[in-house]
């Protein structure tokens, strides 16, 4: 399981593919901007690009004629993608903070990048997780429209939470307030958020290993 | 010991069908699998090391079952493909390292001897590899992790005469010390004639033949004769051809009479193969 991690963090990912994390975190800088888009950057640029380098490279072959069984492959894969989101949430969550002290008293009209919306930014990754891997894995190498159907998942998600975010008045007060009652919902919401993110990658895994073992190399 | 045991594996596709195929692999000898493009070679292959699902059938490996101890025995297989490039980008340096972490028998001390045996240079990339170079790479990552079966799917495709020759002294120089077998498919008949032990012959997803080569040449005869002759045989030739000066075609060695006169030579295996070749397209 660790060399298969290794294998693709050594050949598979492309070193700019760690960095770039770091560069689409810094748009968190940009003041009262929608910062989903930040992490739907992941899902439009990453995530095609690996996949694409995994098929040019014939990664498929090459790792099934490793002494591993389907399996691993299916879980090592799903812990790199999950690796990769959670590197983009940490380093943008970084950036978040600075924007926070850079522009202390700008009024926000999408929301503020605080502990809610990172638990809402997670659960967009745990539906993009739950659609992308399934339908992925029932071929292992086409993903045009696994990525379609689950980026567009995403982001109605995201577009949905914002407007409620916006046009519900109990929500509105839940992320976009700073008060202690409203930090203790938003941490609640985040602590969710990662629940729900483990469960859905966790299905994801589950129904991906299911569809790989049909698959004919 | 049996180094490779297939048993009956059979496997459908919607226009090709794997239809009980059976053979087996001594240790310490060279298997030449042959067959035309499609017969069933790669798939085949594929089935031996649980790459697709076999419909029916059972694959043993070192005398275990490979359904059952797949990660074991692949620990135990070196499998080389012709014309298929992995991470190609890739310096040779950091595709072995990658690789080494699978094996549990990993021997660095092999491995730097079998890179400088073969000439290649670890900085370089695969993308700036020679066809042959590229084989020899998989073959020293294949007996650096102390391969037992090599599993080698039209290794020599491509390869220059010189190449060829120098792979085929290299394989028969491994086999020597009868631990290492390997299975070579392939479809130009000349490299097996100079260093395979058994052939195995498919032909339209089927085993035809599967024997040491000499009695699998000698069981099928060349005929030369005049086309007036062709009648006298016809019914019993595998297929013929009609030139100028009559005809040639492939029987069975015991199908044939010497007393029709008929002159009769041992193929070489290439027209062993393209006579079955020509008998299924006589079919279609």
């Amino acid at each position: 399981m660790y060399n298969l991690i290794m294998k693709d963090v050594k050949l598979g990912v492309p070193f700019f593919y760690f960095l770039f994390p770091v560069l689409i975190g810094a748009l968190m800088l940009i003041p009262g901007w929608i910062y989903f888009v930040v992490l739907l950057y992941f899902c439009w640029i990453t995530i095609p690009n690996l996949f694409n380098q995994f098929k040019a490279q014939n990664d498929l072959m090459f790792t099934s004629m490793m002494p591993v069984t389907k399996r691993d492959m299916v879980k090592a894969r799903v812990l790199v993608v999950i690796g990769l989101e959670l590197l983009h949430i940490l380093i943008a969550a970084i950036f978040g903070v600075f924007t926070m002290l850079l522009y202390p008293n700008l009024t926000y009209f999408f929301f503020p990048p605080n502990i809610g919306f990172w638990g809402l930014g997670i659960v967009m990754f745990a539906i993009f997780n739950l659609i992308f891997i399934p339908m992925f894995y029932k071929t292992a190498y086409k993903f045009g429209w696994a990525l379609l159907v689950s980026v567009t998942a995403a982001m109605l998600f995201a577009g949905v939470a914002q407007w409620l975010g916006i046009q519900n008045p109990v929500l509105s007060d839940i992320f976009y307030g700073t008060g202690a009652g409203q930090l203790l919902n938003q941490t609640i919401i985040l602590i969710a958020g990662i629940v729900i993110f483990a469960v859905f990658s966790f299905i994801a895994y589950r129904i991906a290993v299911k569809r790989f073992m049909q698959v004919e190399v | 010991m049996l180094a490779l045991d297939v048993r009956n594996v059979s496997k459908s596709y919607p226009n090709f069908q794997l239809r009980n195929v059976s053979f087996q692999l001594e240790q310490g000898y060279i298997m030449g699998f042959i067959g035309a493009n499609g017969a069933g070679k790669t798939t085949t292959i594929k089935s031996i090391l649980n790459m697709t699902r076999m419909d029916s059938g059972e694959v043993h490996i070192l005398g275990k079952n490979m359904a059952e101890h797949e990660i074991e025995l692949k620990q135990e297989i070196g499998y080389a493909m012709g014309g298929v490039d992995f991470y190609t980008r890739s310096k040779m340096k950091t595709l072995t390292d990658v690789v080494k972490r699978f094996y549990a028998n990993w021997d660095d001390e092999t491995y730097r001897n079998y890179m400088r045996t073969f000439k290649l240079d670890e900085n370089k990339k695969i993308a700036e590899l020679s066809t042959g170079m590229k084989v020899k790479y998989n073959l020293a990552i294949a007996l650096s992790h102390g391969a037992k079966l090599l599993i080698l799917d039209e290794p020599t495709s491509g390869l220059d005469p010189v190449a060829r020759d120098e792979l085929l002294d290299i394989f028969q120089g491994l086999v020597a010390g009868g631990e290492i077998s390997i299975l070579f498919s392939t479809h130009i008949t000349s490299d097996l004639e100079k260093c395979a032990d058994f052939i195995t012959f498919i032909e339209n997803g089927q085993i035809i033949r599967s024997v040491e080569k000499e009695e699998f040449k000698e069981s099928y005869l060349l005929l030369n004769g005049a086309a007036n002759q062709l009648n006298q045989v016809k019914d019993r030739l595998i297929s013929y051809k009609i030139n100028s000066f009559g005809f040639t075609g492939l029987i069975h060695a015991s199908d044939y009479d010497s007393a029709c006169g008929i002159k009769a030579a041992i193929p070489s295996l290439e027209e062993i193969m393209i006579y079955f070749a020509k008998k299924e397209d006589q079919y279609v």
